[in-house]
């Protein structure tokens, strides 16, 4: 077999939901792997690393990227939904996303390069479950659902508790990720994404913060964080999001911040960066994020 | 299986295996070889092609997800006798070196353009980060489109 060559999997492309749920079903009740390939940007670079699979049969490969229940992005009065297999360009252009969720669109921006972008997808991202996910970081910050299908419905997963360890899920073999949905920021709400890399594009995060800090009546009422590449699974930061609600941004102490960070996130030394160096960095951001909430026009 | 799609502008349907890289079907099979393979993972953007007019890596693609789609190459911008108005600017601003990364190059730009007509050396810059030149230093690169544009909009009537 050349190299240039993958391993020559079995290949669908169902036309519905239904069918790509009846084709999951059968295939885990007889204990056959079934990979779902939306963009491939993630599934076809780790089979070109490993390409031979030892022994055993290959997966089938069942390509969701035009399923039409996954497809594109809707806003249903306060709610955003957005498919699984809608691909970051479509996040990036969308007009009201970019209006109300501008740090959901800018972390669309900041994920490889528009060829990338054209082909990744929200869904893959929450599927392959890289702490490293960009998307992934983005939706922990706005608390978003992630909803499931399978023969037997439907099933809600708030994504806190989605990741269940390293590339873990909560996704069973038989369940398909059908659209992650989350409720739009209020308006006037400070958001903040940024992405510490080696370069603007096409790199992988060291770190990156997701952070969205809602008002009612001048008081900060909530704060949604979600951080990448500092522990085994995307972090929501809980203990930081207390601070921010009680006793508020103002009255927090750099330090007692900084210690909150320390304690939600679990930085390791990897190819990419260190565990003191992420460690620092994760301490600046949310530093930085806490500024905006600090209303300075009024503090003095 | 027959996978039936249009390529270059012409309908198509190619017997290859639906799990081989578009890449590999469109340089074996089909004989386009002007779609080159660099890092084979999706970070250097030698190997872009249009699907439905994005640009995407044909490394990254399977070639059953092309069914039904529309495939652009650089076979499709222009030939020898034919240069398009972006490979004739590569040619005279010195946007190609040793060769390997243009045709990647001239897709992407070719896209960008077709989005965005006058681009700013900011949008150029980031249609272009996808795609790596180890020759250049990009400057050519980025003055060969903008010369491009230049040049299709003095074309235009009116």
């Amino acid at each position: 077999m050349s190299l240039a060559e993958l391993p020559l999997h079995a290949f669908e492309r169902p036309a519905s939901l239904a069918e790509a749920c009846a084709t999951l079903s059968r295939r885990a009740g007889k204990g056959e792997e079934t990979v779902l390939v939306a963009g491939g940007t993630d599934w076809i670079v780790s089979q070109r690393l490993a390409p031979l699979s030892l022994g055993g049969e290959l997966p089938l490969v069942l390509d969701v990227s035009r399923v039409p229940e996954l497809l594109g992005v809707k806003i249903a009065g306060e709610r955003a939904v957005i498919g699984a297999a809608a691909t970051y360009l479509e996040v990036r252009h969308h007009a009201v996303l970019t209006r109300r969720v501008p740090m959901l669109t800018a972390m669309a921006r900041d994920v490889g390069a528009v060829q990338i972008q054209a082909r990744g997808t929200l869904g893959g991202n929450l599927a392959t479950a890289s702490p490293a996910a960009d998307g992934s970081a983005a939706l922990m910050a706005l608390d978003a659902d992630v909803v499931l299908a399978s023969v037997l419905g439907e099933r809600r997963v708030p994504i806190g508790q989605w990741f269940t360890g390293y590339r873990r899920t909560a996704r069973a073999a038989d369940e398909i990720l059908v659209r992650v949905e989350f409720t739009l920021p209020k308006s006037g709400a400070h958001q903040l994404w940024r992405k510490v890399g080696t370069r603007a594009a096409q790199s992988i995060s060291k770190v990156a913060l997701a952070a969205v800090g809602e008002y009612e009546r001048g008081r900060c009422v909530r704060v949604g964080l979600g951080m990448g590449s500092v522990a085994p699974v995307t972090v929501a930061l809980p203990t930081v999001r207390a601070l921010a609600v009680s006793p508020g941004p103002l009255a927090v102490p750099d330090d007692q911040l900084d210690a909150a960070v320390q304690r939600d996130i679990a930085p390791i030394d990897d190819v990419r960066s260190t565990a003191a160096y992420r460690a620092h960095v994760a301490s600046t951001l949310v530093r930085g994020f806490f500024r905006t909430l600090r209303p300075v026009s009024n503090a003095g | 299986m027959n996978v039936r799609f249009v390529l270059n502008g012409r309908p198509a349907a190619v017997d290859a295996p639906p799990s081989s890289r578009l890449l590999d079907v469109l340089r074996g099979a089909l004989g386009l070889t002007g779609t080159k393979e660099g890092c084979g993972e999706g970070e250097c953007g030698s190997c872009t092609v249009l699907l439905d007019g994005a640009p995407v890596n044909a490394c990254l693609v399977l070639f059953g997800q092309v069914e039904g789609r529309a495939v652009t190459t650089v076979e499709g911008l222009g030939d020898p006798e034919h240069l398009s108005p972006l490979q004739e600017a590569f040619v005279k601003e010195g946007g190609a070196q040793c060769g390997i990364c243009t045709p990647g190059f001239l897709v992407s730009a070719e896209a960008l353009l077709a989005a965005i007509p006058q681009p700013g050396e900011t949008d150029i810059r980031e249609a272009l980060a996808g795609n790596l030149c180890r020759c250049t230093g990009y400057q050519r690169i980025v003055e060969a489109v903008r010369a491009a544009a230049k040049e299709r909009t003095s074309r235009e009537p009116g």
